[in-house]
């Protein structure tokens, strides 16, 4: 019994979490967020695919979720988990750069230019059209695609929706940890009627709640990365948990950071709005938590 | 990470199930005394196993058991529905204590007993106006010789009716700062000047006493911790209610959420959508009781210590209780209001859940302070 990062797994973090916020910042984020037609760079791209980053889910879904998790600490504006969740689909890793999505309900994250297009049924897309649409979520790009021709999948894609499922979940674990340190450092550094504002009970218990969701998604995001490597009768069930969990705390954490900061969180100059919208968004994406619920339901034998 | 058990560890589990499945009791009987005969007998067969003081090291008659040997113990126990032990307080609170701050002879006379249930400990910490501030509280005690003579009043004392010995925090100096006036004695209970009244709850039961201490007699020997010292000791005594129960706790929710699920199934409720999402968020808010607890143990194997993220388990504990009981009333219906459905009486006993061992806004004060390092109130 050991539940913690091994040695390797906690170097893969702290080196992921060092190199987005060297390559990431908040100015950058936003610079690609709103200047940038793609969202992201050529270099940025290309130091990800040098780094073996697409290819990480070949180690194991635990070393996956490490990044994807600074990936939303970081709400860093990349096709990175699109390719991911294409080659978990796929059933083998997009290597040499390549670049994939997954189309659900019609829409799909970062399909423009991308070289491969994947059905959440399982299916390969090809000629398919692609119209850009606004996104909620500033930070990802968002494609309406319909049409083309499906060449169904010819392995199970079970496993793999899991996968990305939970991958999307460890995400938004970390777009709540980043709103939860923001929220507690303004909390500290905010003064009201002579008092930081964190001093108040008000705050500190909301503080102290969003402390609560935050690990509470990550065990259930590390559990469900565990069981699909290690525990596969458990898998379904442990990947509906995290993502019904991580899911709401992505956004709940976000919501209350936002109440923490008052006023100039709700403006467009600060960066808050980043993670509020990553951590909506992520909410509706690979299934809703209601749905993930009713699966947890089912599953239970209920 | 590794979730499953190591050879060793499911070996230790397979040796504990096998033990409890050979020697379970069966059924407690109804009655206080009864009821307190059979949880007896059932720690002196656990003593003999040498699994009573299981955390308690070997030098002092425990097992020395390490983090997850304890749990998967706690698991195991609950999953069989096995009894409480009779000395609850002194298995988890008062020997503990007693290993930490008392001296040799202390130890020599005060452990054996406690392992064996031949003396019952309570505690007496809180008082009617020191209930969450605990260090405001008003007992008094006074030396005289060799004796201190001590005046006050105590609320929430489990076990006080047969109790020998009382983990008793007392004011010995009133003109020290409230932290630091505070000494930790053992009080015999056995005497004229304790006197003890059962203290009804709104289940109808009185698990709880007050302790009416008037000019009631402790040797100077029964210092624990030194004189003006009682805070820090204190603290180690709660540290040691919220890390050892947490185990317990979240497999009871466990057993719990299946019964639900099948009083869900009996009244029919179960294609019911709204219940299916309450009951399946219950479901996943279980298990992250579970997974957490496991993840503090690993933390806490790793650093020697419990942290302060205890809190967390326990506040959280206390929400997913409560809400399991709330599902179950509504899945009863008008049924509901009938007085005498098991569920009933869990409903109006979870409500003590977010106060007892803590109240939930003491937790999040000493998670915003001590883990978020947010400024005091």
């Amino acid at each position: 019994m050991n539940f913690d990062l091994s040695d390797d797994q906690r170097t893969i973090k702290t080196t992921a979490r060092e190199l987005l916020a060297a390559r990431f910042p908040l100015a950058e984020v936003r610079r690609l967020a709103f200047e940038d037609e793609r969202g992201f760079t050529d270099a940025q791209w290309g130091e990800m695919v040098e780094l073996g980053w697409p290819e990480i889910a070949a180690i194991g879904t635990v070393e996956l979720i490490v990044v994807a998790e600074e990936l939303g600490y970081a709400v860093a504006p990349t096709p990175l988990q699109s390719t991911w969740a294409a080659g978990l689909l796929l059933g083998e890793p997009l290597a040499g750069g390549r670049r994939g999505a997954v189309v659900m309900d019609g829409l799909s994250a970062d399909a423009g230019g991308a070289d491969v297009l994947v059905d959440w049924d399982g299916a390969v897309l090809t000629g398919a059209s692609v119209e850009p649409v606004r996104a909620l979520d500033p930070t990802r790009r968002l494609f309406r695609v319909s049409g083309g021709e499906r060449e169904p999948l010819a392995g199970d894609v079970s496993r793999g929706r899991l996968q990305a499922t939970v991958m999307n979940a460890a995400e938004s674990v970390g777009v709540a940890e980043r709103a939860l340190e923001m929220a507690v450092a303004y909390a500290k550094e905010r003064k009201q009627f002579g008092r930081a504002i964190g001093s108040y009970q008000a705050v500190s218990h909301a503080c102290a709640q969003m402390l609560l969701e935050v690990e509470g998604a990550r065990s259930a995001v590390y559990w469900a990365a565990w069981a699909l490597d290690h525990e596969p009768g458990e898998a379904a069930l442990a990947a509906a948990c995290a993502k019904a969990y991580a899911g709401d705390c992505g956004r709940r954490v976000t919501r209350a950071a936002l109440q923490v900061h008052g006023g100039i969180g709700f403006t467009w100059e600060h960066d808050l709005q980043f993670f509020i919208k990553r951590g909506e968004a992520n909410a509706h994406a690979y299934g809703e938590g209601v749905a993930h619920r009713e699966r947890i339901a089912a599953l239970a034998g209920l | 990470m590794d979730l499953t058990l190591s050879p060793s560890e499911r070996e230790f589990r397979d040796e504990v199930r096998g033990w409890i499945e050979a020697h379970h009791p069966g059924r407690e009987p109804a009655g206080d005394h009864e009821q307190f005969e059979f949880r007896r007998a059932w720690q002196r067969s656990l003593n003999e196993r040498g699994w009573a003081g299981l955390s308690w090291p070997t030098d002092y008659g425990g097992a020395g058991a390490t983090l997850v040997e304890q749990a998967i113990f706690y698991e195991e126990v609950a999953r069989a529905g096995a009894p409480q032990m009779a000395n609850v307080l002194g298995l988890a609170m008062g020997g503990p204590t007693v290993i930490a701050h008392g001296d040799e002879a202390q130890k020599q006379r005060y452990l054996p007993p406690i392992l064996s249930a031949d003396e019952i400990w309570c505690q007496g910490f809180s008082e009617p106006d020191s209930g969450s501030d605990l260090a405001s509280l008003k007992t008094r005690a006074v030396r005289s010789g060799d004796e201190w003579i001590v005046t006050g009043q105590k609320v929430w004392t489990t076990f006080a009716h047969q109790a020998k010995w009382c983990m008793l925090v007392a004011r010995t100096d009133p003109d020290a700062a409230k932290h630091r006036g505070l000494t930790y004695f053992l009080m015999d209970m056995e005497q004229d000047g304790v006197e003890v009244r059962p203290l009804v709850q709104i289940t109808g039961e009185a698990e709880f006493n007050e302790l009416f201490i008037e000019e009631a007699r402790i040797p100077h020997a029964n210092i624990v911790g030194g004189e003006g010292n009682g805070w820090p000791v204190a603290i180690t005594t709660l540290m040691h209610e919220r890390a050892g129960l947490a185990f317990a706790l979240q497999v009871e929710v466990q057993i719990a959420l299946r019964e639900l699920q099948e009083e869900i199934r009996a009244a029919g409720r179960a294609d019911d959508p709204l219940i299916r999402q309450r009951f399946a968020q219950l479901y996943v808010e279980a298990q992250v009781l579970r997974l957490n607890a496991y993840r503090g143990l690993t933390a806490t194997m790793k650093r020697g210590a419990p942290g302060p993220e205890g809190s967390l388990g326990k506040w959280h504990w206390a929400e997913v209780n409560q809400g399991l009981t709330e599902l179950a009333m509504d899945v009863a219906g008008p049924r509901a209001q009938l007085g005498d459905g098991t569920w009933t009486y869990r409903f109006l006993r979870a409500r003590a859940n977010s106060i007892e061992g803590g109240t939930t806004e003491i937790l999040k004060n000493i998670v915003a302070e001590r883990v978020l390092g947010l400024p005091r109130g």
